[in-house]
């Protein structure tokens, strides 16, 4: 199917079908096969360097874990400033497209750090994050944050601004603002789950 | 002298009940603790775009005293939450804290941190007019910044060494690092 006959949201339409497919499957059988099927993974990441690393040297695994919180605080500072700007909130005196893509391109490289220093966190303590629920509500709320941000604001954004009615860049707004505050609250939630 | 000072205000705020229902409230402390982690994006966030900014990094096109002024007040109501929040941590576990050597540390950081903010907001008030719009703030506003930077940085790796127990003093610990943490001889365990 050509994505022209789904209109100019194709990429919305994908992004909400993978995240409905994505819930379709967390409430089925498959869940837990695809959570089985992932033990010897996770074993396997607790032997790599960075596992051994991870365990073995305590500060080492919290220096990378503050680096980990700077990159998070520097990411969540460009999502304030964004997704502020797209609701009128304070910034409305900086150039709106300035301020979009500057804020997206240091939020694209503060994910990048949070992403590796996340998987040497991982590494570190993967067993035990393998059977903590909450390290997965976790990722699925980061899935769906970087389909969000990456399938659906970004395009849409990427538009001419005086285009996009302000209901829906509002709308954008308020739903990053909620799902990447979800990906925080469910870090630290892992923070105090063990 | 100052450590033992520590050592009995710490001892005294221990023995208030509200210290020990905060302590062992498990949901309240984590509440607390999130909220304090949390805090980091609004204000380090807001932190190391202005700090960004003075070194050409974000927004070079958007004039450099619109950045800081807007910035500044989400960034204040960050770090005054993050203040009230580290209190009341410190408030819920005030022996190991205040004894904590990188506790210590943190705060001999956060004190620089504040008076390299102060200069920094009292040279750039002064030499603003010359260089707003410039991409790249003068040399040593520059340095001011790379300065905050760095010494953020060092604030937030000291406070999640915090977590960790080599130093404590219930380790009995001797030498630089004792008189450092404030270790007292003979004190009680907590």
């Amino acid at each position: 199917m050509s994505t022209a006959s789904l209109g100019s949201y194709y990429r919305t339409i994908i992004t909400v079908a993978v995240v409905l497919l994505a819930t379709a499957f967390l409430f089925s059988s498959l869940r837990v096969d695809a959570w089985v099927g992932l033990k010897p993974f996770f074993e396997w990441m607790g032997t790599t360097w960075f596992g051994v690393i991870g365990t073995t040297w305590g500060a080492v695994f919290a220096v990378v874990q503050a680096f980990h919180l700077l990159a998070m605080a520097l990411m969540g500072g460009a999502i304030i400033v964004s997704d502020g700007r797209l609701l009128g909130l304070g910034f409305s005196e900086m150039d709106e497209r300035e301020v979009l893509d500057k804020s997206h391109t240091i939020f694209s490289r503060s994910l990048a750090v949070v992403l590796l220093t996340g998987i040497f966190m991982a590494c570190g303590v993967a067993m035990k994050i393998y059977y903590l629920e909450v390290y997965w509500y976790k990722m699925l709320a980061l899935s769906v944050g970087i389909l969000f941000t990456y399938g659906i604001k970004k395009p849409l954004l990427a538009k001419s601004l005086d285009d996009i009615s302000p209901l829906v860049r509002r709308a954008v707004a308020l739903s990053s603002l909620v799902v990447w505050f979800s990906v925080a609250g469910a870090g630290r939630w892992i923070g105090f789950s063990g | 002298m100052i450590n033992q000072a520590v050592y009995s205000f710490s001892v005294w705020l221990d023995s208030l009940e509200s210290s020990t229902l905060l302590h062992e409230s498990f949901y309240m402390y984590n509440w607390i603790e999130s909220t304090h982690v949390l805090f980091l994006m609004v204000s380090l966030g807001m932190l190391f775009l202005i700090d960004l900014r003075m070194l050409g990094y974000a927004f070079p096109n958007v004039p450099a005293s619109k950045v800081a002024e807007k910035l500044s007040m989400p960034m204040f109501f960050g770090f005054a939450v993050m203040i009230i929040t580290g209190l009341m941590l410190f408030y819920a576990i005030p022996v190991r804290s205040g004894q904590s050597l990188w506790l210590r540390i943190k705060v001999v950081l956060l004190i620089a941190a504040a008076v390299n903010a102060l200069l920094f907001h009292w040279r750039m008030k002064r030499s603003i007019s010359s260089w707003d719009t410039d991409a790249k703030a003068p040399i040593g506003l520059r340095l001011g910044a790379v300065l905050s930077i760095i010494f953020w940085v060092l604030i937030v790796i000291c406070g999640r060494l915090i977590a960790y127990d080599w130093f404590d003093c219930a380790h009995g610990q001797s030498g630089l690092a004792g008189v450092l943490a404030g270790c007292i001889d003979g004190q009680a365990q907590f």
